[in-house]
């Protein structure tokens, strides 16, 4: 027999040291990456400063921050927006992710292949999607315009980038677009785990196509879609490539989200404490959001 | 000298106890059963056996070591496990030959032994596939396989023929005894099965909730069950249980069953006073026979003929009297305060026609109802 | 009830109507990149060039350094998974095999952590990074893409390793290894496929990064990944559309290319968390 140490993991009085020694990489990284920035980050929203120095004695304690940002309408239009953003995008995202995952559930010659192409925008960087949907929607040249005057559905071209609901409407389109294929994926797993016995017997009791999808496919697979819907408006809330590639926030900030205003008043203005606090807030309420929605099973996430 | 000593081994998760202080002897060579429900604990202890957990008190010696801190891979024991745990992404070949080169094997010597197990297993000509290219009954021979070559001193088998289907698991019955029985090395078997335990075991443990109800070979836990659990848990169909009141006087204890009076051990008498003057007997369904040749005999009505071609199992109502209400063994021992008569070559019976049927009063198993414990003549 | 014909024809007339729907801004990317600059600027917009051009992309490639740019967020993407996965195949195993006190925070923790805005974090990270001058080199987009990938590979992998039953490393330390032997003598092997898929994963979100691309990497042309790079191309009035359009094709190229060939695998990595 082999003789080992008396501190040997392989022990089973010392296995579960095994577990911590497991985590103490990911543990570091992510203290390193994550939790000390968001720990400055906090900081920072308690100082009234433009750039830090990290070394640079602290500036003093001030709310000054976050009073601001309570009373400033930009913050209430970007909370509006966003929260507009959310819902019209999360809720079509939906639609159009559910259904194409229904038709594309059905066995059919060529399913795999039609299943690759309908979730195909998922694989598109989504700077690229803003550079087709923005030469799409370009107002002199392009296609979106030609096709709304030739079909007649407007009577001269629409300046999309310039009127604020047209630029607002192209970024839900941009979003919507990259965003359902992952609501597409997602519900087939679930549609393919419903197993094929509930619909026999909804069979064999006289339901048809449309009662076994009301009765059976959604309630079962419910679970899942709340799920992924939560995920899809944590990356709406959360997105900046899309939109401020396309538009910037603008135009007069009507598509100016929170994760934009962010970003503008820290790397546009270089007033970092002040968008420290922005961000600040945006999560807070971010995880309030989807604990409110999931609640206890946020386990079933993770 | 492979023999292994279980001292008084428990075993808790935070609160919760799942094991309590067992202890079990076993001898070099023997085969030893552990049986019982799920959730009783005999996993847990081969795992506790294996390494794979740790002990939270007690100890544990294999051959003469204490091995209770020892890593599974220095105890020199082999495991088969119920879903045959093989490694995908090796051969049969590599597969049982893991544990050797682990232990730093010559290849030749690695390739002798390995070679040697699988003509004794008839898996030779699988030595160079996937097991995922192999059936039930093949993974389950190289898992076999696996654990020969290792030539330990003790096999662990954990629920190892749960998922073959019944016919396959009545063959690999045989050849896990035949193997046995030409390796002499000594075995500790888990299962739920008291079929697998009654045919394999030189000694069955009899578990539940962490405790050992009784420790004996196959037969004397078929005649002489510790207590109503191991007396319905043995034996199937499981025995019959009947409540009955006991009077006493100076010529001795008696109950009145079916209008006929039977003697009971004076034991009897003492354990039916603690408990409202009653005792549970048990009888079982192969000891009652058709006819009137008694010494005690009765008339019922059958509810339901079950027949096997060479016997029948015919069920009747238990008299209301006689019902034991919440004290069966387990809710699976009620079946619906039915009794069962086992009986072989009967001929026709037909359900809705009266029936006589016989048994003999020395087959009556008494039961203390408070402590659940057999009663017995010695007591 | 049988399929009958007339179903089959609609259910096939569907797909193919939304399929061609869907991925109409994918081909319309195509036929803008392979379209002379005068047809784009004409009415009206065909759906095949008169005369296709192909040069584009060979005249944008020599115009820009897309090379270098694909080159810069291969580098980035690789170093990001590297460390990640380094670090999450262990967390993930971890937390997937043992009841570790804490082990429930940190998965709630994990949680949080994907929620978190790239916006949020890259200023602090900014700071952080200007005072170790980072800034402008590709760590500081390694780094921060980790802060992207790492959750989400470990909660992928707890996932994956959740359907490796637990008697496998039983069986290797009976069989002699050590616990952490088993992990690299049976399990990883075993779980190839889904530490791939975990890895591409972690390789597309590495890539499709721009927030922090743009804010560490602008003054550093050299070091440009392909998304920022690409919307440099876009200007605030004039847009040459056949080259961003070509460039923009060569940059997507790699991840279409991931996509199509490893969807399975892809999708069985997202969802082996999801679905238990």
């Amino acid at each position: 027999m082999k003789s080992t140490s008396r501190y040997s993991l392989a022990r089973p009085s010392r296995r579960h040291w095994l577990g911590y020694l497991l985590l103490a990489p990911a543990v570091l990284l992510i203290a390193l990456i994550i939790v000390y920035p968001l720990l400055v980050s906090l900081d920072l929203s308690f100082q009234n400063v433009g750039i830090p120095r990290l070394g640079q004695t602290r500036r003093p304690f001030t709310t000054v921050n976050y009073e601001r940002l309570f009373a400033s309408a930009e913050f209430w239009n970007a909370c509006w927006v966003t929260f507009k953003l959310v819902v019209i995008v999360t809720f079509l995202c939906s639609l159009l992710g559910l259904a194409t995952a229904l038709l594309v559930n059905n066995k059919f010659k060529g399913r795999s292949l039609a299943r690759l192409f309908v979730a195909l925008p998922w694989a598109i960087p989504e700077v690229i999607a803003v550079v087709i949907f923005a030469w799409i929607f370009d107002s002199s040249f392009g296609l979106m315009n030609w096709l709304l005057v030739s079909l007649g559905l407007s009577d001269q071209m629409i300046n999309w980038f310039s009127d604020p609901q047209a630029a607002f409407a192209v970024v839900c389109a941009v979003m919507i677009w990259k965003g359902y294929p992952f609501v597409s994926i997602m519900a087939l797993a679930g549609l393919q785990s419903i197993p094929e016995d509930f619909y026999h017997a909804a069979r064999v009791d006289g339901a048809g196509p449309w009662q076994r999808l009301v009765h059976i496919t959604l309630p079962c697979l419910m679970p899942v879609l709340g799920v992924t819907m939560v995920l899809v408006m944590l990356w709406v809330f959360r997105d900046f490539s899309i939109i401020y590639v396309l538009t910037g926030g603008g135009p007069l900030k009507a598509t100016q989200t929170l994760s934009i205003m962010t970003y503008e008043h820290a790397f546009g203005f270089f007033k970092m404490g002040y968008a420290s606090a922005v961000g600040i807030v945006t999560l807070v309420v971010c995880i309030i959001a989807s604990r409110l929605l999931i609640g206890r099973r946020a386990e079933s996430i993770y | 000298m492979a023999r292994i000593l279980i001292d008084n081994v428990r075993k808790s998760y935070g609160a919760v106890t799942v094991l309590h202080g067992f202890s079990l002897d076993i001898r070099d060579g023997e085969f030893v059963v552990l049986v019982g429900p799920s959730g009783c604990g005999k996993s847990t202890m081969l795992k506790i056996l294996a390494g794979l957990e740790d002990a939270s008190s007690g100890r544990v010696l294999i051959g003469d070591s204490d091995v209770t801190d020892l890593a599974p891979g220095d105890r020199d024991i082999a495991m088969v496990f119920q879903n045959y745990a093989l490694y995908p992404h090796l051969t049969v070949r590599k597969n049982m030959g893991f544990g050797l080169k682990m232990r730093g094997m010559k290849a030749a010597e690695i390739d002798r032994r390995v070679v040697e197990a699988a003509r004794i297993l008839g898996v030779e000509h699988l030595l160079d596939r996937r097991p995922r290219a192999l059936s039930g009954g093949q993974r389950q021979r190289v898992a076999l396989g696996r654990a020969i070559v290792r030539e330990p001193q003790a096999f662990l088998m954990d629920e190892p023929l749960s998922n073959l289907d019944a016919k396959l698991r009545v063959h690999m019955r045989a050849e896990i005894a035949a193997l046995h029985q030409r390796l002499g090395v000594t075995t500790v078997y888990v299962t739920h099965d008291q079929t697998e335990a009654m045919t394999m075991a030189d000694r069955i443990v009899i578990m539940r909730d962490g405790t050992i109800q009784q420790i004996a070979d196959p037969d004397t836990m078929f005649r002489r069950p510790a207590n109503l659990f191991v007396a319905g848990f043995i034996g199937s169909p499981g025995m019959n249980f009947l409540r009955a009141a006991v009077t006493a006087d100076e010529s001795g204890a008696r109950v009145r069953l079916y209008g006929q009076d039977i003697a009971l051990p004076p034991a009897a008498a003492a354990a039916a006073q603690r408990s409202d003057g009653a005792v549970i007997l048990g009888l079982r369904p192969e000891h009652l026979r058709l006819g009137g040749e008694g010494p005690i005999t009765f008339s019922v009505l059958p509810e339901l003929v079950e027949s096997l071609g060479s016997e029948k199992y015919v069920y009747f109502a238990i008299p209301p009297e006689h019902q034991l209400g919440g004290e069966a063994p387990s809710e699976e021992e009620r079946r619906g305060d039915m009794m069962i008569a086992r009986l072989v070559d009967a001929g026709d019976i037909a359900a809705a026609e009266k029936l006589k049927l016989s048994f003999d009063p020395r087959n009556l198993h008494v039961f203390d109802i408070n402590t659940r414990n057999a009663v017995r003549e010695e007591s | 009830m049988k399929a009958r014909r007339i179903d089959r024809v609609l259910l096939y007339g569907t797909v193919v109507l939304t399929c061609a729907m869907l991925l109409f801004p994918v081909y319309w990317l195509f036929i803008t990149a392979i379209s002379p600059p005068d047809t784009l600027r004409s009415f009206p917009p065909r759906l095949w060039p008169e005369i296709a051009q192909w040069q584009t992309f060979a005249t944008v490639t020599g115009q820009r350094p897309i090379g270098l740019w694909l080159w810069n967020s291969t580098i980035a993407a690789l170093g990001a998974v590297a460390i990640s996965m380094a670090v999450s195949v262990f967390a993930g195993y971890s937390l997937s095999r043992f009841r570790v006190r804490g082990g429930n925070s940190l998965g709630l923790f994990i949680l949080t952590a994907k929620m978190l805005p790239a916006t949020l974090l890259v200023i602090p990270l900014f700071g952080i990074f200007r005072s170790v001058d980072m800034i402008g080199s590709l760590w500081s987009i390694i780094l921060a893409h980790s802060t992207l990938i790492v959750p989400f590979t470990t909660w992928m992998l707890k996932g994956y390793f959740d359907t490796i039953p637990r008697e496998l490393e039983q069986a290797a330390m009976v069989d002699g290894c050590s616990p952490l032997g088993a992990l690299f003598r049976v399990i990883l092997p075993v779980a190839t496929p889904g530490l791939a898929a975990t890895a591409l994963y972690g390789f597309v979100l590495s890539w499709s990064d721009y927030a922090y691309a743009r804010t560490f990497l602008t003054n550093a042309q050299t070091n440009w990944t392909a998304n920022l790079g690409i919307t440099t191309m876009k200007g605030e009035y004039i847009t040459d559309w056949n080259e961003i359009s070509a460039a923009s094709i060569l940059v997507a190229l790699p991840i279409i290319v991931i996509y199509l060939f490893l969807e399975r695998y892809l999708v069985g990595g997202l969802t082996a968390g999801a679905e238990k």
